[in-house]
């Protein structure tokens, strides 16, 4: 017989817990169905594996091509001589790459399972947490890409700095994951912010210094519009990696760890939100 | 209206009190719904209504009951908040025990995956164990009877394989109780005999059911218990042979009063 994990006498109530008990609720939940998470993940893996002709080795083509495409556009069509430009924006459109896969996934991941969300009872933080972490594999295989590309075409950019990536990417994975909660619980509701998604993560990909910096294009650039930009997490982050990356140096602690405070906070109150909302998602969809 | 039954203490399902309330603004796709819901509180407004209202049972171990009434009475807005799919706007739902609902079939299939992986991220998704999953999986693809197209994507699957599957997935566990919504005639003949055989063995085995139908004879023949549920509120409850005649004698009160009515109904969003 297929046992269950739930508890066995289960108390259902329109009571409402306290704000920490549905954080605690929420985390709980990610840590006791891993294995569904897991799972979600795996398949979102095999979907983009199984239905195309090169199957896995996409994920490290994709970046790569992507990376071309935006070479070709900046340093032919805008004529920019950056020097390495393919490594310069390799440090950020893989990243980038992971935040707007995992943004777009995680919006439709709850909205998507509408059917099996009035079938069946389970915790739907599972369902945006899975989509960030899917993306995540991505992101670990455009590192590989981006790792192939050092080593075959610019050696003398490798340093130590790049064992760093995992923290400035620890930051990242946190504020993506606070942004993917409010997503995916709001797009239940409102189902024109995928429409929308699409457009915004495009200005936001173009506000951030992915194909630019201010050190390369603009040095002449206000100190104040310079302070400005600081204000997007991504500003931050991006020119974390590319200074790993690119330019071989220690990143803004400072700065990196500020926004790690608030991507934390940005995350409980995402969870908050989250979970706040679910007991209206069976309704809805 | 019916109070709290005071049954004995081996019960496993405690209604009390229980209301669930939708709020018409957050759903779009209401003209169903909100149809209903003007139909049966014109008067007051449009922005919510109660599905249920002051609903209150208690299931004895050993009982069948079966819940019955017209359509958008509140009978499978019942079964999910039994299953703790909908959370109660008011009162309380005690279960004792694992709580297995077969509520509609086909359910949240990925269409890319091939069907065993999908009984896998099914099995994943009601929280069963993985190893007892692992186990029981050839036994649910030999009563799917799919043949090889188990290791196919669920896109090149006929409508009645995905029916046999949802259907073989669902009735994979042993639970204490069964929900079931109406799941009853599903794919061709020969399975709906099987899986007529199935869900018996499963009531039989189940410490206690709640079967939402129509099939009046499905409520004469298995349940020992009914309610009758019209607008949200429980307006009968006791045996099955009398509820069944007293809901069809306000069936056919109810389709007399009903057209004049129906022409007044104001368009839905």
């Amino acid at each position: 017989m297929a046992t269950r994990l739930e508890a066995r006498t289960s108390v259902i109530t329109s009571r409402i817990s306290g704000p920490l008990q549905l954080v605690i609720e929420a985390v709980g939940e990610i840590r006791s169905r891993h294995r569904l998470i897991r799972y979600l993940v795996g398949a979102d893996l095999r979907r983009t594996a199984t239905n195309t002709a090169l199957g896995k080795v996409w994920w490290v083509l994709d970046p790569l091509m992507y990376m071309a495409v935006f070479t070709v556009l900046v340093t032919v069509i805008f004529g920019r001589a950056t020097p390495d430009y393919p490594i310069f924006i390799f440090a950020g459109i893989v990243p980038w790459k992971w935040f707007a896969t995992a943004v777009e996934d995680a919006l439709g991941s709850v909205a998507g399972r509408n059917k099996l969300i009035k079938q069946v009872q389970f915790p739907k933080v599972v369902l945006p947490s899975a989509a960030v972490l899917a993306a995540t594999y991505n992101f670990a295989f455009g590192l590989l890409a981006m790792a192939l590309l050092l080593i075959v075409a610019y050696p003398h950019r490798v340093s130590v700095y790049l064992a760093l990536i995992p923290v400035v990417a620890t930051v990242q994975l946190v504020l993506t994951f606070a942004v993917c909660l409010v997503g995916a619980a709001l797009n239940v509701f409102f189902r024109d912010l995928r429409l929308v998604s699409g457009h915004a993560l495009r200005l936001w990909f173009y506000l951030s210094p992915v194909l630019w910096s201010f050190e390369e294009h603009f040095q002449n650039a206000p100190p104040t519009l310079v302070s400005a930009a600081s204000f997007n997490p991504f500003y931050t982050i991006m020119s974390g990696y590319r200074d790993l990356v690119y330019y071989g140096r220690p990143p803004d602690f400072v700065a990196l760890a500020v926004i790690l405070g608030a991507s934390l906070l940005a995350a409980v109150l995402g969870l908050l939100f989250f979970k706040w909302l679910e007991p209206a998602f069976a309704k809805v969809l | 209206m019916t109070g709290i039954a005071d049954g004995p203490d081996d019960w496993v399902i405690d209604v009390q009190d229980l209301g669930v309330q939708y709020d018409l603004r957050l759903t779009r796709k209401t003209t169903l719904r909100g149809s209903f819901a003007r139909l049966l509180h014109h008067g007051q407004g449009d922005r919510t209504f109660w599905a249920l209202r002051d609903v209150a049972f208690r299931l004895v171990r050993g009982e069948s009951l079966a819940v019955i009434g017209p359509n958008g009475a509140g009978k499978s807005t019942l079964l999910l908040a039994l299953a703790g799919i909908i959370r109660p706007s008011q009162g309380r739902v005690t279960v004792r025990g694992d709580v297995s609902a077969l509520l509609t079939l086909g359910p949240g299939f990925d269409d890319e995956l091939s069907g065993r992986d999908n009984i896998l991220l099914a099995g994943a998704f009601m929280g069963l164990d993985h190893g007892e999953m692992k186990d029981r999986i050839d036994e649910i693809i030999a009563f799917a009877d799919i043949g090889q197209f188990i290791d196919a994507p669920i896109k090149t699957y006929s409508a009645g394989m995905k029916t046999r599957l949802g259907f073989s997935i669902a009735t994979a566990v042993d639970p204490d109780i069964l929900l079931l919504d109406e799941v009853l005639a599903s794919g061709d003949e020969a399975f709906r005999v099987k899986s007529k055989a199935r869900i018996l063995e499963i009531v039989r085995a189940a410490k206690a059911v709640v079967l939402v139908t129509h099939d009046m004879n499905w409520v004469r023949e298995f349940c020992n218990r009914a309610i009758l549920l019209e607008g949200g509120h429980v307006v009968a409850e006791g045996e099955p042979i009398e509820i069944v005649g007293i809901h069809q004698a306000h069936s056919e009160r109810v389709s007399v009063q009903k057209q004049p009515e129906a022409s007044r109904l104001p368009a839905v969003t």
